[in-house]
């Protein structure tokens, strides 16, 4: 047996340092600006400010626009959720025709580009007659949320004994019982996993949103359009900071519930 | 409704497009019966547990259960409860809420109820386990654990898959024992599916021999051990020896069957088929067969041979023997009574087996 060797500073290591710095200064830039007292984002630092927190309390357009981004992320995540979850329990449970080229159809939005899918669904509602709002943005994130939300389920459910589902209609329990009694606790990390992505996603996705949302603006689509007037970026970076934080609390919180999940899980897959 | 058909399963057949897995089964299962379905994999037993459960529709034909057609019902509402091969103890509960799992709908008083799941883990001697998570069960727990969660249901039916493959052969012989002195104790029919022989002879009162989808034979052990009257059953249970040949003479009650390895032999025939000029298979199971190094004295089927090789097992040996004039091999088994077995292999003289009229099996040519 070799000890590990020990590794002395070298090119790798510079290279994880470089690399890191370029992931994480940025980001950190966002909160430290956001304090400083300059409408500049700009060396030197002119004083510590809470102005611009103040400000964006204040700032009706922008608030609305995070609640239009939540409100949105909210329902996109249960419905995109929803359906993904029981394309997963189609294709992990059952044998079904086709299943390959299936899958593969309904995974398509993930490498169509956004710009491309955007126009289309812009024509598309447009020729209905279908007013833009946040309704058409909801439709096109379901669209690319789906296929996430199904990846995502279909790790989760597969190596699921199926004997467990027949164990609890064996016991007496309706197939509707046994998918609330056994199958959603034991799916539930994976659901929740699959929540938070496609909140994410949808919270985050600019290109969709600002081809077909009307007058009302989601957070994204704000920012971009903030950034012509200097005067109120600071605003930007202090709304910045704040989703940095709620993003970090969120991405805990997920772990940890990944983690309570995993363990009883991977026992009961350890069948001989 | 009899006791002897307590359950009745009527010409049931299951066919996955061209295959047909189970082909038109029919036997019936008497009330508190420990029954067996044996076979090697593939041959339909487990989809015939899976129909009587309710997992499967069958392709046509039914299962009677106390007199009740089963038909289209879905399996929550049959008075059937399994256990799973691979028991399907659920990660998500404890031992307590897993052994109560079917008592959900019963809504019994918490009291009762914690009342009914100790008393189960009395009777599968883990007493106390209420409170451990599932995964910090071992295999032979879980097997214990998901015997109880069926059982606190009071089916009058038990099925159990397979349910000792996945445990150690010491644990498997112990729990055979216990399964079958609980299965007496509570008075419930069993249904055991099997592709070990000797699990199904050690705990069933009958057994159904299965093969490529069809109930072959159905009987007590003994009586499809000694008496078969097929080729796959004389050649799944046991070891046996088979003969090619054809009846010389036909007598009431016996056959002299003429062979290639054994010359003329002595068969017992209660088959009225059975006539001269006709092809059959003579089989006889190795232990009937004594060997001896002077020709046996009296009125006995016996032949010339050689030792060609003798597998020493400690409690017996078994002894291949090379017949006419070495172009044969016959098996026989011989206990290692004061090491008698264990010398054989020394021996290079010429032998002699013997065997009484008793001892071969006259099965037809065509099943084979």
């Amino acid at each position: 047996m070799f000890s590990k060797r020990k590794m002395p500073f070298s090119l790798l290591g510079a290279y994880t340092l470089l690399y890191l710095a370029i992931l994480y200064i940025p980001v950190l830039f966002l909160p430290m600006f956001s304090f400083n007292d300059s409408i500049y984002t700009a060396f030197p630092l002119q004083g510590f400010t809470l102005q611009w927190y103040q400000e964006m309390a204040n700032n009706s357009a922008m608030l609305k626009a995070l609640q239009n981004s939540i409100k949105l992320g909210v329902v996109v995540a249960i419905i995109s959720t929803i359906l993904g979850t029981m394309a997963a329990k189609a294709f992990t449970s059952y044998r079904i025709g086709y299943a390959t080229p299936l899958k593969g159809f309904i995974a398509v939005p993930l490498v169509i580009p956004l710009i491309i899918l955007g126009i289309s669904l812009l024509v598309v509602f447009s020729r209905m007659g279908v007013p833009l709002s946040l309704f058409t943005i909801g439709v096109s994130h379901i669209v690319i949320c789906v296929p996430f939300s199904m990846l995502v389920m279909i790790s989760r459910l597969e190596g699921f004994d199926n004997g467990l589902e027949e164990a609890a209609q064996d016991l007496g329990e309706s197939p509707w019982m046994t998918f609330w009694l056994v199958t959603f606790p034991l799916a539930l990390p994976g659901i929740v996993a699959s929540l938070l992505l496609c909140f994410t996603i949808s919270f985050d996705e600019f290109l969709l949103s600002f081809f077909l949302s009307g007058d009302q603006q989601t957070l994204p689509v704000y920012i971009w359009t903030q950034l012509r007037f200097p005067a109120k970026l600071p605003n930007v970076l202090a709304l910045g900071s704040c989703i940095l934080l709620a993003s970090v609390v969120v991405v805990v919180l997920a772990e940890w519930v990944r983690r309570i999940g995993v363990a009883p899980a991977e026992n009961g897959a350890d069948k001989t | 409704m009899s006791d002897d058909r307590f359950i009745s399963v009527q010409n049931i057949s299951k066919h996955f497009g061209a295959v047909r897995a189970v082909d038109d089964v029919c036997f019936d299962i008497r009330r508190n019966e420990f029954f067996s379905l044996l076979g090697p994999s593939g041959c339909g037993k487990t989809t015939l547990m899976r129909m009587i459960a309710g997992f499967e529709e069958a392709t046509s034909g039914d299962v009677h259960i106390d007199g009740q057609p089963m038909g289209h019902t879905p399996p929550h509402e049959r008075p059937v409860n399994m256990v799973f091969q691979n028991y399907a103890i659920f990660p998500h509960l404890t031992v307590q809420q897993n052994i109560a799992f079917g008592l959900r709908k019963e809504k019994l008083a918490k009291k009762e109820l914690n009342r009914r799941v100790e008393e189960a883990l009395e009777m599968i001697k883990l007493p106390g386990y209420g409170p451990r998570a599932a995964h910090q069960l071992s295999g032979g727990q879980r097997q214990r654990i998901a015997l109880a969660r069926a059982l606190i249901k009071k089916p009058k039916v038990l099925l159990l898959d397979e349910p000792l493959g996945a445990l150690d052969k010491k644990l498997r012989e112990q729990m055979q024992l216990e399964l079958r002195a609980l299965q007496k104790s509570i008075g419930i029919t069993f249904i055991f599916v099997t592709h070990d022989q000797e699990e199904a002879m050690t705990m069933s009162d009958r057994i159904a021999v299965m093969s490529e989808g069809k109930a072959l034979e159905v009987g007590p052990p003994a009586q499809l051990y000694e008496r078969p009257t097929s080729h796959f059953v004389a050649d799944f249970l046991g070891s046996m020896n088979f003969f090619d040949g054809r009846v010389l003479k036909a007598e009431p009650g016996m056959a002299l069957v003429e062979t290639r390895e054994l010359g003329h032999v002595r068969v017992l025939s209660d088959n009225a088929g059975v006539v001269p000029g006709r092809d059959v298979i003579v089989a006889i199971r190795p232990e009937n067969i004594a060997v001896s190094t002077q020709k046996p004295k009296g009125d006995i089927n016996s032949v010339k041979g050689r030792v060609d090789t003798a597998a020493f097992l400690g409690d017996r040996s078994n002894i291949y023997v090379m017949v006419n004039d070495g172009r044969d091999t016959v098996l026989t088994v011989m206990q290692n009574l004061g090491g008698a077995a264990s010398r054989i292999g020394a021996q290079s003289d010429d032998i002699w087996l013997s065997w009484n009229d008793k001892a071969g099996i006259l099965l037809p040519a065509t099943a084979r």
